[in-house]
């Protein structure tokens, strides 16, 4: 079952703060980007996540809060909010109303253009370029989700209860990588590969990367056949690896 | 020293891959058996003889996983093997069980201290599973407490609500506990006053990942004396160090009674029986359990079993088993110093668990295991490990040399720490 609240937080911080990285990687993001002001788009969700997305110089940055900003929507609940992410639910800004061109023009496009690239069609993926993209934005979209779940969900939480404090590195091979931190149970996790991990998850390639998230692939299988590297605390994957199963219910 | 390849052992996999869930699943495969890195370990074997297996490739292994516990006085002992053939030409699984059966119900009962009766099946998490009816059969009671880092089978009861196939409902009366800690179960005691069927754990923490951990002084003397007050069924699953800590079980071996200890791995040296034995005041709860398998009342284990407990008997085997630790463990440890390592051992020297802590990640560890494994020592890099009476000096010895290269490659490929 799905815990609204913990979709919140996926959709806010996996979904959303993967702009940054859209914004990055994708140039179909640079014409929304350029020549434009800074501006600030906060959401705050009643009983759930809020953060705040500035768009500047081209780039994009998720901040946890509600920050100073030029646009903000409060939304009443989390199911409300994942409304708002899926479509189904018109956001309503208390503030900033000057800027609701930017919300229904460029934020919108940038959203659509989020999803080409998180929900792609064989045909965008048979273009070499976009698949890379695709699939370094999905482990960064899976990274995170994991630590929302491990932090939310009731059942992720248990996982999360018997992974030890350090940095599990969740990587493609000469590829994308993030860190899943962990202390105290509570897991976060950086779009970046950790420093000193104690343990290491790691795909060969992008396209098994890619095969697993769509499950396409079995990966105990890969574990067998050595295309999935793991080495170190095993424990802390082994229970990562409990919550991931679980990104999957939560990003159908 | 000749490292190993394991060519055929990959063509095996390839092909089991096909036809076999993750080729091979569960403890033995390379997922869960923390192959690391997989290149360097075999995946399918050959045969075996005493303290060896051989692999698909003719690679040569001295075995300290011994099954992972039922290879106990060597693989094809003979004398226990003679007692499961000679078995096997006049009858195994037959509509009427054979007084076999018997035999080793009173051999138990004779050897184990706590057991007043025999229940057989064949894996440990037939009895672990038959213990936790037993005691809710007896009690009416549904909960039942666990030691953290647990692992007793693998029956949905046994496992956890984030397990794959598991729903909440499996594991909603499971209660947990740490290990070793008294006032934390006087708490959950009090907490659930009414509603606790059992109490069940491994005679000391062997879990994996973790430095194994004996009973604290008094602990389980402890346990038992909560058990007894609240009227809660004690559990010991022996299914593990059954028979090699002692040969009365392992409960006697720490000098507490269980109300229902379980047994596998060890019985019968590889064939496969497990049992449960108990008091007699619940032998009439085990009784009404609607608990039965095909092959649980084949005759060719029983023999086995009867001739294999005999033999370790005799021969006071957990003695022989400790003193042929000792002197492993002693010689690895050295040879770890020597080489600037801090080798870390801990648990009953019989299943002794290592961990190199010189990191705090088991890089190095899983590093070492795998040049081992390579070299034709079969340790593991999660779990304890096991011995068995046919491992010699110079199995030993050759250990030692074969750890020694293990260190020296190690360190040889981690300048930046030496």
């Amino acid at each position: 079952m799905l815990d609204q609240k913990t979709l919140a937080y996926i959709n806010m911080f996996a979904i959303l703060g993967t702009l940054e990285n859209l914004c990055e990687l994708v140039p179909e993001a640079g014409p929304l980007l350029t020549n434009k002001k800074p501006i600030a788009l906060a959401f705050d969700v009643k009983g759930g996540p809020s953060a705040t997305i500035t768009f500047e110089n081209g780039k994009c940055r998720l901040e946890p809060g509600v920050q100073a900003c030029n646009i903000k929507i409060p939304v009443g609940s989390c199911e409300k909010f994942n409304g708002v992410v899926d479509g189904t639910v018109t956001p309503l800004p208390v503030k900033g109303f000057r800027y609701i061109k930017f919300l229904t023009k460029d934020f919108d496009a940038l959203t659509k253009l989020m999803e080409k690239y998180l929900r792609p069609s064989e045909e965008d993926l048979a273009d070499l370029a976009f698949f890379e993209r695709s699939t370094t934005l999905m482990l960064y979209v899976i990274s995170v989700a994991i630590a929302q779940i491990g932090d939310y969900d009731e059942i992720g939480r248990f996982s999360a209860d018997h992974v030890p404090d350090g940095d599990v590195c969740f990587s493609i091979k000469d590829g994308p990588a993030a860190t899943i931190h962990c202390k105290n149970h509570i897991l976060s996790t950086e779009k970046r590969r950790p420093q000193n991990p104690r343990a290491i998850m790691e795909f060969e390639s992008i396209e098994l990367a890619r095969a697993l998230f769509d499950g396409k692939v079995n990966a105990l299988a890969c574990i067998g056949n050595g295309s999935i590297t793991m080495r170190g605390m095993i424990n802390m994957i082994d229970n990562l690896n409990r919550i991931l199963d679980r990104v999957a219910l939560y990003l159908a | 020293m000749e490292v190993y390849k394991h060519d055929k052992s990959r063509e095996w996999f390839d092909r089991a891959c096909k036809v076999i869930p993750s080729g091979v699943y569960g403890h033995l495969g390379p997922a869960e058996g923390n192959f690391i890195p997989v290149s360097k370990w075999p995946l399918l074997g050959d045969r075996a003889e005493g303290t060896y297996f051989w692999d698909v490739d003719g690679n040569r292994y001295i075995d300290y996983m011994c099954a992972y516990g039922p290879n106990v006085l060597g693989y094809n002992d003979p004398d226990v093997d003679a007692a499961a053939i000679a078995q096997a030409k006049i009858g195994n699984c037959v509509t009427s069980p054979s007084y076999k059966m018997v035999e080793l119900a009173e051999l138990m009962v004779d050897t184990v201290k706590s057991a007043d009766w025999a229940f057989f099946a064949k894996n440990g998490n037939d009895v672990t599973t038959a213990a936790i009816m037993t005691a809710r059969a007896h009690t009416h009671k549904k909960k039942i407490i666990f030691v953290n880092g647990f692992y007793h089978g693998v029956a949905p009861w046994t496992q956890k609500i984030d397990y794959p196939g598991v729903i909440p409902e499996d594991v909603s009366n499971n209660l947990y506990v740490d290990w070793n800690d008294i006032p934390a179960l006087e708490t959950l005691l009090a907490e659930n006053e009414g509603e606790i069927a059992a109490f069940i754990s491994t005679p000391y923490m062997h879990g994996n990942y973790l430095d194994n951990q004996l009973p604290a002084p008094g602990y389980w003397q402890k346990v038992r004396e909560l058990c007894t007050k609240h009227g809660i069924v004690l559990i010991v699953d022996d299914v593990r160090t059954g028979f090699r800590l002692a040969t009365e079980g392992s409960d006697a071996f720490y000098g507490f009674e269980a109300d229902l200890i379980c047994f596998c791995k060890a019985i019968a040296n590889g064939w496969n029986v497990s049992c449960l034995c108990g008091k007699e005041f619940i032998k009439g709860a085990v009784s009404s359990l609607s608990y039965t398998g095909s092959y649980w009342m084949s005759a060719v284990p029983f023999a086995a079993g009867i001739a294999n407990i005999n033999k370790m008997r005799q021969l006071g085997l957990p003695a022989i088993l400790k003193e042929k630790a000792v002197k492993l463990l002693d010689g690895l440890t050295k040879t770890a110093t020597e080489n600037g390592f801090r080798l870390l051992i801990s648990g009953e020297p019989a299943l002794f668990y290592l961990r190199i802590a010189n990191d705090d990640s088991l890089f190095l560890h899983q590093e070492w295991i795998a040049e081992c494994v390579q070299r034709g020592v079969f340790f593991a890099g999660h779990h304890n490990h096991f011995l068995n009476y046919a491992v010699s000096d110079e199995d030993i010895s050759f250990t030692h040399e074969v750890a020694d290269e293990a260190f020296k490659v190690v360190r040889k490929n981690h300048p930046e720490l030496f």
